[in-house]
Formats: C-alpha cells, sequence, structure tokens
C-alpha cells in the first residue's frame, strides 16, 4: 500500500482525534445544562423573555461542528481516501476541493461568527424592554450581499470549468500511449477487457504507470459506478450509455475501487482493485495473460480439479482466454451467457460470470472481497454467498442445490478445483503459443469439457436440451440437411435452428477446430 | 331564496357534532386538518427515525451482521420516502392548514372539503407504502428509485411497485393541497392585505405551493411510466427495448430538485417569521427575502442535472449545470444575510423558537456551503453517491427544515394549543437535538472523503471508517433522545399549562390578533389590514414611521394602501366553496362538515391497493371513488337552515 | 325570471382579494399542473423518438388522414363548447343544452376514433410492448384520452343538469370551468397531433439498428 502525497496540515488534527469527538462535546456542553436563563421567572400573558446574558456555550457550539470539519481534510492514509492521490486527476481534484473548501471556510467563519456575535452583542439584557429601532432594510447593503457572493462563485467557477474540459473532454495524446480498456459493470464485479491486447480479466485491474488510460464504462444490467478514489474520482457505468473517462496512475502500487451507485443486494461487496505496474511488469502481465498454465500432471489433484471444472463450472467461468481468438470469443460467450440469464431470469443455468484465466496470480477473490487463497477459494466454491451474498453463481449454476443452496461437491473435489484455480499461472510455454490437440480427439471428452454444462445427454434441460437420439431426429428436422450437417451446422452457428421454447444463448463453437467438431458430431449420433 | 339543485341521496346524515372520531372524520375545519397533519406526520417521522437508529446500528462497526444487506435496502428506501414524503412535507403541510388563514385574517382555506380529502389521502398513501412492511416487500430500490435497478428485471418483488402507487396516491394529496393554498392565498386575504404586505410564511407557502403544483406532477409522470415498466412490461427505462434508463434520472430530479426547496422554503418561511419576533424587529429586507425565495424557485427548475455529474452527460451539460447551481446560492445567500440583517440591532430575546433559528442559519449555512463545494462536477465526482452527500443533505434537511419546523412549533404551540411548551424541556431538546445532529452527520463529511460510498450495508475493517461511523451512530441515539425530550415535552406540557394567552411572545402577524387557541371561526371579526406586520404596528403606532419613511414605503395615515380594496367588503366567510351565496357581511358561516372527502379518498386508497393486488380491487374501488365524487359535487357547502 | 335579469351577461364581480372567482383561478392552477405533466410525458415521446430497435416504426403504422378527422373532430367539440357556453350564459336553455351535448358527442367520437386506431395498431403488431414508440405512444395518447374520457363524463352531466334546468346563467361558471378544462385537453391534442403524427411520420427504423448491448 503506498500513500501518495500526505497533506502535512492534515497531521495537526490527529492527535485531536484521539479524543473521541463525543468527549469533546461533552466537555462542551453536557457539563452544565443549568443555564442561567432556564430559571428565570416568566410573566405568564405577556413577553415571556429570557432574562439572562446568554454564555459563550454557544460559539463553543459553532466552534465544534468547525473542528469537526477540518478534521475532515485528513487521513489520507485510507485505502479509499482522496486526499492520498496516486494520480494527477484525483489530485487535481483534491487540489480543486480544498480550493473550494478554504473559500467555503472562510465564508462559514464570517456567517457562523455573524451569528455569534450577534446573538451575544444584541441579546436582551436585564429586564430592559426598548424597543429597537424598526428599520425596513437597506437596498444598498443588500444589493452588496446579493453581487459579493456572485464575485466569490465566479472565482470557485474558473478552476471548476477548467478541470470539467480537462478531465471529461478527451484524453490526452501527449502524454505518453494511451491504453485502451473497456470496464463492464455486472451485478456485482467488474469486468475488464483490454482491446489493444486481446486480454480480459476480472476485478483486478493492471495498469502501467504514468501512462493515460482511457476508459470505455459500459453495463449490462443495472447502473454501477466506476471509481477508484485514489486515482480518479467515479464515472457511472450505464446500460446501453457508453462513457468515456480517463486516469493516469503516478505511483506503482495496488489500489481501492468500489462501486459507488446502489446496484441492487451485494452493492456494498462490488469492489475492485487497480494494480498500477510499471511499464516492464505490466508489460510481462500481459505476455503472462497469453500465456497458457502448465498442464497439470495427471492423477494430480490440479488435473482431477480441472475436470471437475470443465464440468461444472466453465459454461460460465472462460479459464483459458490465452490463445489468439479467445478475446473475441469471450466476448461472444459473455454475450451468450447474458442472453441466456435474460431470458429466464429465475431458472437460468448459465449467467454472466468473471474470466478466470490465470485466476492464480489474483490476489482478492470476490471483487476485492477477501485475500485469495486456498481457505478462501474453498470457502467461496461450497458457499458463495457466506462471503458475498447475493451471489449469482450459488443461484443459478446447476452444482448447486436448487433448494439450500448447497454444493453438490464433495470436499475433495472443492479442493481439487480450489488447487487447480490457483494453479492458473503462466506456465513455461512460450507466449501466444497453443497447445494443439494432438493425435485422436474423443468426442466424450470434448462434450464433457464443452457442451456437458448446458446439454445433458438425456432427456432432461439443463439450460439446452436434452441431446438423447439426437441423431435420429437430426435428419428430419430441416429439409435438404443430413443429421450429421444438421448438428454440425448448429455447432457452429446455434442461431440458425433454435429448438421452440429455448433462447437463443448458445454461442458459435466454430473454435473447437474441425477435428473436434467432427469427433463431438459424431459422439452426439450415438447418445440414444 | 332556495334555489333547485340536483340531489344525491344520502346514505347517511351529514355529521355535525364537534366531538368524538366522527368529528374529526367529517371535519373540514383547517386547524383540525393541521393538527391531524401534525400528528400522522410526526407518527412517520418516528418510524422514520427508528429506520435510521437501525441503520445506524448496522454501520456502527465494520462487517457488522445486524442487518443484513436486504433489510438494509429496504430501510434505505424507506427512511428516504418516509422523511420527504411522510414527514418534512406534511408537516410543512401542518403549519400551511394552521396558519395560511390565520396570517391572512381568513375563516377557512378556500376549499375546505378539497383540504380535507388532502389530508385523507395523504393519510392513505402513507399507509400503503408503510403496508408493504407488514406484508415484507418493503420498498429496497432507493428513494430515488433508479432504473433499470427498480425495475421488474432487476427488482421482481412487489417492494417497488408499492413505492410508485404509495407515491402517486401522495402527489395527488399534494397537488390538491398546493392548488388550495394557491387559491387561499390569493384570493382569501382580509381588506387591505396586498400581496407585499403578506407575512412572509405565506409567501414562502405560495411559493412553495407553486412548486408542488408544478412539480408533483412530473414525479407522477415518472412514478406512471415506473409503474407500466414494471407491471405491464413497457420500455420507458428497459435498455432492452430501447429505453434509457438515464431518462429516469433526467425525469426523477426534475421533480427532485424542485423538491428540495420543497422541503426547505416553508422552513425559510417559520425561520424568517421567528427571527422578527424574537429581535422585535421587522425583517430585514422583506422584498429581497421574498424576490430570493422566488428566485430560488425559479433557479431550481434549472439545476436538476447537478444530482447527475458522473452519469456521463458530457462537459458541456456539466458546465452548464454546475454554473446554474452556483448561482442558486446567490439567492439563498441573500436570505441567509437578510437574516443576520434582522437581528442586527435588534432586542434578542433567546427563547426555544429562537434557538432553534439561530442554529437554523448555523446549520444551514454549513448544508449550503457544503453544497457549493459539490456544485463543482470535479470534485463531485469524488464525492458524488459517497457519505459527503450524505453529510450535505442532512445539514440542508435536518440542521435546515427540521430545525425550522421545531422552530415553528415552539413558536406557534401557544396559539395552537393556549399553553406553552417547557422551557427547560425545550432547551434539553433543542441542545441534544444539535449534538446530536452535528455528531451523527459531521463525521459523515470526512466519511465521504475517505471514500465511503452510500447506500453500502457494510464495509471492510482496513477501510478506516469505524470511528467516525461509531461518532456518527451515537450523534445519532443522542438526536433521537433529543425526539424523545420533545415528545415529553409535549405530555409534561399538557399536564403542568402554563396558560399562553392571545400573544405570548409579542408578536407581528394577524395569528396573535386572535384568541388561543383561535375560535372555530378565527376572527370574531376580520380584520382590516394597512400595514405588513400590521399587528406589531396596530399595537406600536409610535414605530410605524421608523418602518414607513421612505418615499415609496410612505403610507397615508388611515388609507388603504390597496388598490383592490377600494370596494373591499370583509371576506365571503367560509371560502370560496359558498361561491357568492351569502352575502351577509356580518354573519359568521362556516361550511358544514362533509363524510365524502373520506370517502373519495377511500375509494382512491382502495384504487391504490388494487394494483397492488388485482384488479377487481381496482373495481371495488370505484364505487366508493364515485360515490364519493357525486355526493361531494352535488353536496351544497351549507344544508339549509 | 328576475334572477335571470339580475346576473346579466357578464359574471358578477367576485368578493375576493383579486377579484377572479376561486374555483376558475383553481383550474387555472390546476391546469399549469396539467402542462407539466403532459409536458413530462411529450418530451419524453420526443427523447425517444426514433429509438426504437424493432417495428412497427411510425412511418409503418401511422394513418394521418384519420387521425386528422379525428382532430378536426376535437376542434369542433371546442367550437361546440363556446356556443354552448354562449347560450347558457344567454339563458336559452335548449340551444345550450343542444350544443353541450354536441360536445359531449363529438368527444366520444374523437374517443371511439382513438379506440379504433389502438384497435388496429395491435391488430398490425404494435402494442406498448412492441417496442419504444410503442410505450410512448400509448400511454401519451392513452392519458390523453383518460383527459377526454373524463371531460366527456363531465360534459354529459352538464348537458343533463343543462336539461334539467339547474344550470342556468346565474351558475353558468361551471360549464365555463368545464369549459377550460375541455380547451385546454383540446389544445394538448393539437401538440401531440404535432409532435406523434406530423414530425414522425416518417420516422423509419433509426440508422445502424440493431440491438447492441455489449460490444
Amino acid at each position: 500500500m503506498t500513500v501518495a502525497s500526505v497533506n502535512s496540515e492534515c497531521y495537526a488534527f490527529q492527535a485531536f482525534k484521539v479524543t473521541s469527538p463525543i468527549l469533546v462535546v461533552g466537555d462542551v456542553f453536557m457539563t452544565n445544562i443549568n443555564y442561567p436563563f432556564l430559571a428565570g421567572t416568566y410573566s405568564s400573558q405577556m413577553h415571556r423573555v429570557s432574562k439572562l446574558s446568554f454564555p459563550l456555550r454557544p460559539a463553543l457550539f459553532l466552534l465544534v461542528p468547525m473542528a469537526i470539519a477540518l478534521l475532515a481534510a485528513c487521513t489520507p492514509e485510507n485505502n479509499q481516501s482522496t486526499f492520498g492521490t496516486a494520480g494527477p486527476i484525483a489530485e487535481d481534484q483534491a487540489d480543486l476541493f480544498k480550493f473550494i473548501f478554504w473559500i467555503a471556510a472562510i465564508v462559514f467563519i464570517l456567517v457562523e461568527g455573524a451569528v455569534i456575535f450577534i446573538a451575544i452583542k444584541f441579546r436582551r439584557r436585564s429586564d430592559s424592554d426598548k424597543l429597537p429601532y424598526q428599520t425596513h432594510g437597506n437596498t444598498r447593503l443588500e444589493i452588496t450581499w446579493t453581487v459579493i457572493p456572485i464575485f466569490i462563485l465566479a472565482i470557485i467557477a474558473v478552476p471548476t470549468l477548467t478541470q470539467i474540459w480537462e478531465q471529461q473532454n478527451l484524453v490526452p495524446q501527449d502524454q505518453g500511449q494511451v491504453l485502451n480498456i473497456e470496464a463492464i459493470g455486472h451485478q456485482w464485479w467488474f469486468e475488464f477487457r483490454y482491446p489493444d491486447h486481446e486480454v480480459v480479466t476480472s476485478n483486478e485491474l493492471h495498469i502501467p504507470v504514468n501512462r493515460p488510460v482511457a476508459f470505455k464504462l459500459d453495463s449490462q444490467d443495472v447502473i454501477h459506478s466506476f471509481w477508484v478514489p485514489k486515482i480518479a474520482g467515479k464515472v457511472d457505468m450505464v446500460p446501453l450509455n457508453d462513457n468515456y473517462m480517463w486516469m493516469i496512475g503516478d505511483e506503482v502500487g495496488t489500489y481501492y475501487g468500489q462501486c459507488a451507485e446502489f446496484c441492487g443486494i451485494a452493492h456494498a461487496h462490488m469492489r475492485f482493485r487497480v494494480i498500477v505496474d510499471t511499464e516492464e511488469d505490466f508489460q510481462a502481465w500481459v505476455a503472462g495473460m497469453h500465456t497458457a498454465p502448465n498442464a497439470p500432471v495427471a492423477g494430480s489433484p490440479e488435473a482431477s480439479g480441472k475436470n471437475l471444472f470443465a464440468a461444472n463450472c466453465s459454461s460460465c467461468h472462460t479459464n483459458d482466454s490465452t490463445s489468439p481468438g479467445s478475446y473475441a470469443r469471450e466476448i461472444s460467450s459473455q454475450q451468450a451467457r447474458w442472453n441466456g440469464w435474460i431470458s429466464d431470469i429465475e431458472n437460468s443455468g448459465i449467467v454472466s460470470a468473471p474470466n478466470l484465466t490465470n485466476f492464480g496470480q489474483h490476489s482478492t477473490i470476490g471483487a476485492g472481497l477477501k485475500d485469495l487463497n486456498k481457505e478462501t477459494l474453498e470457502q467461496w466454491i461450497t458457499d458463495p454467498s457466506s462471503i458475498k451474498i447475493g451471489t449469482r453463481m450459488q443461484k443459478h449454476a446447476a452444482v448447486y442445490d436448487t433448494s439450500d443452496g448447497a454444493v453438490k461437491l464433495s470436499p475433495t473435489e472443492v479442493s481439487d478445483i480450489a488447487t487447480f484455480l490457483l494453479s492458473l499461472k503462466p506456465g513455461s510455454a512460450p507466449a501466444g503459443s497453443v497447445v494443439e490437440a494432438s493425435g485422436d480427439v474423443d468426442g466424450a471428452e470434448v462434450f464433457a469439457t464443452n457442451c456437458a454444462s448446458c446439454h445433458s445427454t438425456g432427456d432432461n434441460t439443463v439450460v439446452g436440451p436434452g441431446l438423447a437420439g439426437i441423431g435420429d431426429r437430426a435428419g428430419t428436422l430441416v429439409d435438404g440437411l443430413s443429421a450429421d450437417e444438421y448438428i454440425e451446422q448448429s455447432i457452429r452457428e446455434p442461431g440458425a435452428f433454435i429448438v421452440d421454447g429455448f433462447p437463443a444463448v448458445m454461442p458459435g463453437w466454430s473454435h473447437l477446430g474441425d477435428d473436434s467438431i467432427d469427433a463431438l458430431v459424431t459422439y452426439l449420433k450415438t447418445l440414444k | 331564496m332556495t334555489t333547485k339543485s340536483l340531489t344525491f341521496p344520502q346514505a347517511f346524515p351529514r355529521p355535525k357534532s364537534s366531538s368524538g372520531i366522527w368529528s374529526w372524520l367529517g371535519t373540514v375545519d383547517h386547524k383540525r386538518i393541521g393538527t391531524m397533519y401534525g400528528i400522522v406526520s410526526f407518527i412517520w417521522f418516528i418510524v422514520g427515525g427508528i429506520e435510521a437508529m437501525l441503520m445506524r446500528l448496522q454501520l456502527s462497526s465494520a462487517e457488522n451482521d445486524l442487518i443484513g444487506p436486504e433489510a438494509y435496502n429496504q430501510l434505505f428506501t424507506m427512511h428516504g420516502t418516509t422523511m420527504v414524503f411522510l414527514v418534512i412535507m406534511p408537516l410543512s403541510a401542518a403549519f400551511f392548514n394552521w396558519l395560511i388563514p390565520l396570517q391572512i385574517g381568513a375563516r377557512d382555506v378556500a376549499f375546505p372539503r378539497l383540504n380535507a380529502l388532502s389530508f385523507w389521502i395523504f393519510l392513505f398513501g402513507g399507509l400503503i407504502i408503510n403496508a408493504s412492511w407488514i406484508t415484507g416487500n418493503a420498498p429496497n430500490g432507493g428513494w430515488f428509485g433508479y432504473a433499470p435497478n427498480s425495475g421488474a428485471t432487476f427488482n421482481p418483488g412487489m417492494g417497488m411497485t408499492y413505492w410508485v402507487v404509495g407515491l402517486n396516491v401522495l402527489g395527488v394529496a399534494s397537488i390538491a393541497a398546493g392548488l388550495n393554498f394557491i387559491v387561499t392565498i390569493l384570493n382569501m386575504r382580509a381588506p387591505g392585505m396586498s400581496m407585499f404586505k403578506v407575512p412572509i410564511f405565506t409567501w414562502m407557502t405560495l411559493i412553495t405551493s407553486v412548486l408542488i403544483v408544478l412539480a408533483m406532477p412530473i414525479l407522477a409522470v415518472a412514478g406512471i411510466m415506473l409503474m407500466t415498466d414494471r407491471v405491464y412490461g413497457t420500455h420507458f427505462f428497459n435498455s432492452l427495448g430501447g429505453g434509457d434508463p438515464v431518462m429516469w434520472q433526467h425525469i426523477f430530479w426534475l421533480f427532485g430538485h424542485p423538491e428540495v426547496y420543497i422541503l426547505i422554503l416553508p422552513a425559510m418561511g417559520i425561520v424568517s417569521e421567528v427571527l422578527p419576533t424574537f429581535a422585535r424587529k421587522p425583517l430585514f429586507g422583506y422584498p429581497f427575502v421574498v424576490f430570493a425565495g422566488a428566485a430560488i424557485a425559479f433557479m431550481g427548475w434549472f439545476v436538476w442535472s447537478h444530482h447527475m455529474f458522473t452519469v456521463g452527460l458530457g462537459p458541456a451539460a456539466n458546465t452548464a449545470f454546475s454554473i446554474s447551481t452556483m448561482l442558486i446560492a446567490v439567492p439563498t445567500g441573500v436570505k441567509i444575510f437578510n437574516w443576520l440583517g434582522t437581528l442586527w440591532g435588534g432586542n434578542i430575546r433567546l427563547n426555544t423558537p429562537m434557538l432553534f433559528s439561530i442554529s437554523f442559519i448555523a446549520m444551514f449555512t454549513i448544508g449550503g456551503l457544503s453544497g457549493v463545494i459539490h456544485a463543482s462536477p470535479p470534485t463531485d465526482a469524488q464525492q458524488q453517491d459517497t457519505y459527503f452527500v450524505v453529510a450535505h443533505f442532512h445539514y440542508v434537511l435536518v440542521g435546515g427544515a427540521l430545525l425550522g419546523i421545531f422552530s415553528g412549533i415552539y413558536f406557534w404551540w401557544p396559539k395552537f394549543t393556549g399553553y406553552f411548551l417547557n422551557e427547560k424541556l425545550g432547551i434539553a431538546n433543542w441542545a441534544l437535538m444539535l449534538i446530536g445532529f452535528n455528531l451523527q452527520f459531521a463525521p459523515m463529511h470526512w466519511l465521504g472523503m475517505d471514500g465511503m460510498p452510500r447506500r453500502i450495508y457494510t464495509y471492510a475493517e482496513n477501510m478506516g471508517w469505524e470511528s467516525s461511523n461509531l461518532a456518527s451512530t451515537i450523534g445519532g441515539f443522542i438526536l433521537a433522545l433529543g425526539i424523545l425530550v420533545f415528545i415529553i415535552n409535549v405530555f409534561y406540557s399538557k399536564m403542568n399549562k402554563v396558560i399562553a394567552g392571545n400573544d405570548p411572545w409579542d408578536g407581528r402577524t394577524l395569528e396573535w390578533a386572535t384568541s388561543s387557541p383561535p375560535p372555530v371561526h378565527d376572527f370574531d371579526e376580520i380584520p382590516q389590514v394597512q400595514y405588513r406586520d400590521d399587528f406589531w404596528f396596530k399595537k406600536y403606532p409610535e414605530t410605524i414611521s421608523e418602518y414607513y419613511h421612505d418615499e415609496h414605503d410612505l403610507v397615508p395615515k388611515g388609507a388603504l394602501l390597496d388598490d383592490e380594496t377600494e370596494e373591499a367588503s370583509p371576506v365571503v366567510s367560509g371560502g370560496a366553496e359558498g361561491h357568492g351565496d351569502d352575502h351577509g357581511h356580518s354573519a359568521i358561516h362556516l361550511p358544514d362538515m362533509s363524510y365524502y372527502p373520506f370517502i373519495l379518498s377511500f375509494g382512491v386508497a382502495i384504487i391504490g391497493a388494487g394494483f397492488l393486488t388485482n384488479t377487481y380491487v381496482i373495481g371495488a374501488g370505484v364505487p366508493f371513488l364515485l360515490w364519493g365524487l357525486f355526493g361531494w359535487s352535488m353536496e351544497p357547502v351549507n344544508d339549509p337552515e | 325570471m328576475t334572477q335571470a335579469a339580475a346576473t346579466e351577461h357578464h359574471a358578477p364581480v367576485e368578493n375576493t382579494s383579486t377579484g377572479l372567482n376561486s374555483r376558475k383561478l383553481m383550474m387555472w392552477a390546476f391546469l399549469g399542473s396539467d402542462v407539466m405533466f403532459f409536458g413530462a410525458f411529450i418530451a419524453t415521446y420526443l427523447v425517444y423518438r426514433g429509438k426504437s430497435l424493432v417495428g412497427p416504426y411510425p412511418s409503418e403504422i401511422l394513418d394521418i388522414p384519420i387521425t386528422s378527422v379525428s382532430t378536426f373532430v376535437l376542434l369542433m367539440s371546442s367550437l361546440a363548447m363556446v356556443l354552448g357556453l354562449h347560450y347558457v350564459k344567454e339563458g336559452q336553455k335548449n340551444k345550450g343544452t343542444i350544443w353541450i351535448l354536441i360536445v359531449v358527442v363529438l368527444g366520444a367520437v374523437f374517443m371511439g376514433f382513438q379506440f379504433f386506431e389502438f384497435k388496429t395498431f395491435a391488430h398490425e403488431g404494435l402494442t406498448p410492448r412492441t417496442n419504444i414508440f410503442g410505450t410512448t405512444f400509448f400511454i401519451l395518447t392513452g392519458i390523453h384520452g383518460a383527459h377526454v374520457t373524463i371531460g366527456v363524463i363531465w360534459m354529459a352531466i352538464l348537458a343533463y343538469g343543462s336539461h334539467k334546468g339547474t344550470l342556468r346563467s346565474d351558475n353558468s361558471l361551471d360549464l365555463e370551468i368545464a369549459g377550460l378544462y375541455w380547451h385546454f385537453v383540446d389544445i394538448v391534442w393539437i401538440v401531440i397531433f404535432t409532435v406523434i403524427y406530423l414530425i414522425s411520420a416518417t420516422d423509419g427504423p433509426p440508422l445502424g439498428v440493431g440491438p447492441t448491448i455489449v460490444h
């Protein structure tokens, strides 16, 4: 955790804060509540007036909020403090805040001072019933105090407008090569896409230090807000309304971010991290995101976890977006998952989910909620709601019991999946290489890895229709197409033939390659 | 002179009793209606306060699991909705009802039965929204109901439907009341009371009523759209069907910002009455204060997008709305300076109402200044949707509106009841409220600057937010204790009555001219008005020349100032519903009681409930609606004697 | 008869601070409120113009000639309203009753046109759920139709009153206030007709249409 600039003036108040505010207030007010005028007697009919000279208490009274207001400018070391800035935008915004704050503070002191002064100076003394002069006003004076605020506001407006056009207009082109990122809010996690690098990741955003990063912000479901307090103020992520913002992180470190727009039940848990890397680290990270993990050793927990993951998790979580073309595929898959969920919100077996490529590199889990380790990961898999309430995974994934949300996996299996996920780190293969499928392809295995989470081999519906007897049916469904052609086309372009009553959510699978698809068709025809 | 008119079969006789439950159900007396507004909204105030305290308990420590997110979301939605629509607005309406006829020297409002209708609909609207707690479907999409999170797709329960239906029902009540007060103030003034002689509270009521009448329909539109989206599957805010969620925000805040002034202007009016009375000086620069109020109300229509600085409207829109928002601080500042000018040179008596009013200036100033800070979009980018904003608007609405209302309660209680509220308890009430309030909300400023977003039900331990939140929670309970002292005060004062007399504070306006409490007909004789602060200048005629000394202010002694009053005759008693029926100048003739407002509002309530249950219930409500409507329209204001 | 002679043709001076009748003043204030109500719906329509993702689009479905006829009918009802009020003030009971009845009939005919239009549109595949044009069109014109319906019922009651002799020249204010409402509803229709039918008549699919939700 690094703290960028620290406002030295703030520390003056740290000691003050040690005394809990309640004590301060208590000292001022509670020690002596017997105001002299409380004892005053009233004439019951007319002019029930207080007879006291009012003590200095109102003055102290107003000092408390002042002291508290000053305290507000402190604690830049806090994780989301807008004062401990690590980027020029946040710094400008904090400076502008301080500028307006001090102007406001002067006005505050003048007005509150005047209130106290007047209340004391012109308080009723003794029993004097002298009527004050019944003045009706003073036009010149009133015009003066109408005009003066306009000047003060004009002073505030100048830097305000300058900053609006700096921050909300175009990303600067003269401060280094711009990195483009598309950030997408989902209930309740963040997806980050790097179109320049064809990288997609979730919840932990890597950016290079001292380079402008241009964001395109979007959402699929409700409105979220993208906010990294130490680097830049927030901009909302609104469905169908692309928003743009830019920022520069000028100090290497990990920064906290959080959704700032109320977005439903887990709004409080929708957090993320921004990791500002050196240029070298960033490039290494990008390269790593294109490097597949080493294949697990047969028989190891990782290998078992890999199969379990493929069978239970992979329809929603992509974990292998390292190969060329996988970026575009992930985008269409994510869209298909969304379409699947929106077409049947209650019972959908599929839902938008974070991309877990090289998940072992992450430092947190559950959108920045907990440190990532085997224990928390197992807890997450076993009962996601215990970490983040409302998690869609527990409701929609077939691996959880629909009635009580219990995971349908043994502790060993959970442990294997966790081990597998933690092992997902860039392997030793050179960046960009694709592990070629070698030799014969087993259609059953292709099915288990890619299709089984949505299609059963029986008659029952998971997300898509059950595929028992597909070989017999397929030839009869469309005139002029043989069973092989129908099945193959359904795999490559699922939109071509949608079975009645099912949502058009299946993504195309041409990327499996001809061999795999042939094997898959052969396998499917064997299903009875 | 009997005229032939259509008659409507009466199911039961017209109410006559002046005591017991039936006298309340059938009342058309503005004072009784005001009392009912006051009591009912105070009950909602306690409900909303309990909701707030539950939230504060939940937030008092990190990772607290006292209340789950589901309940928390319901609590903050209902707290906001309750405090805005069921507390501050109707508490102001209680003052409107009680005071407007008294301040302008009338015997009732222009439309007494419509007034009763407003109250009953308000009552049922509040019950509809809060019934959601009982059915376990409390709204959970925020009082701002941002689409699409408030739509059926992402919020499938009944909660937000309750919210929409309840708000639309309340909107009807508000609009009806607003129309009534506009007409009352314009048309029912005592002879001689030109617009620039009406008390400042009446002015602020007029401005507020105009805002209500113009702003509430926009909320109704938003509500209808959200309702059809939720229930009938239209696409107003559904991004999948071509609708735009940002449109909701535009419509909601186009209503929502004038609403802010609907909440604060009445309190400003109260303070503008209390300060002169206890400083024993006239309001400094009356025309400026009036114009500032009108300017605020006008400019309030052009600032709504400052709630949306982070929505991505672009730099041009943000620039425009930033400037308009800053400019609205100018008339607000004028009011504060004029209040200080009122106090300057006064003979200030620091009684409870005055303490509340002075605190109003102090606290409202803080809220105003923090408002200027986030009128600047770049700083707002850090503050929007954080606790800084929560602190800001609580300084305006609690430190402003609520302190003003409490000031009014202590000020006019002797007029309403005939006896004082206890001064000792009053000061304890004031001190606890003010201390608690500051301790609760001042730390929220720095919580916001430390990056704590709003509407989160929990937060991590490593964020550094715990001590501030704890202080805030403690402050909240001190504030609640202050309210408890107020309740004790009400009962204590009732049991130990200190009789106040007609004019306990040496008042300035007409309500102090009549007895305390006022008779049913308000004034035995309709006053003839010559001056601003007429009652004062008639008490202290030697001071007239001090106030009216400039040429343009010169008062022809003994002459009426008003052009319109050339042919002035005493204002028709009993309101406009009599429209010229009784030209009897001396007879005090009040409108008779009526059950129809209650029946009509009951029909509205059943129809509202029908939207929440099923269509047959709507059908069940229609007969009541028609019964109320026809019975009402064919019922004479006064039965023939 | 003496009564009718006493009240003459102009409204009596009202005994109020402004000299305006309170109920009339309230109707004006209410119409101000209703302006905001319709204004918000019309603004919404305009913002959403041309944003429909699927058809039918306005250019495919709006029938301007037929709606022009119904618009003409509604405008004529305002004329009838003026005449009705004139004769009621004059104390000519039968003429007054007939002209008010004509208002009722013309209003009902307009509603018939609207009912027919809604039915046709539904038949052609446009409902409030079809697209954003359907949503904004049906709710805006539907809300206006509700206003007309209330007006028709109100006028029918007044026509009955005029027939029975309870609506006379001395309380013709009842009719005048209803007339204010009726004229307002007409004027709103002119705006709606302009905005929906005339301006949007050629609106087809938006450029580059297609539900692109996420890239």
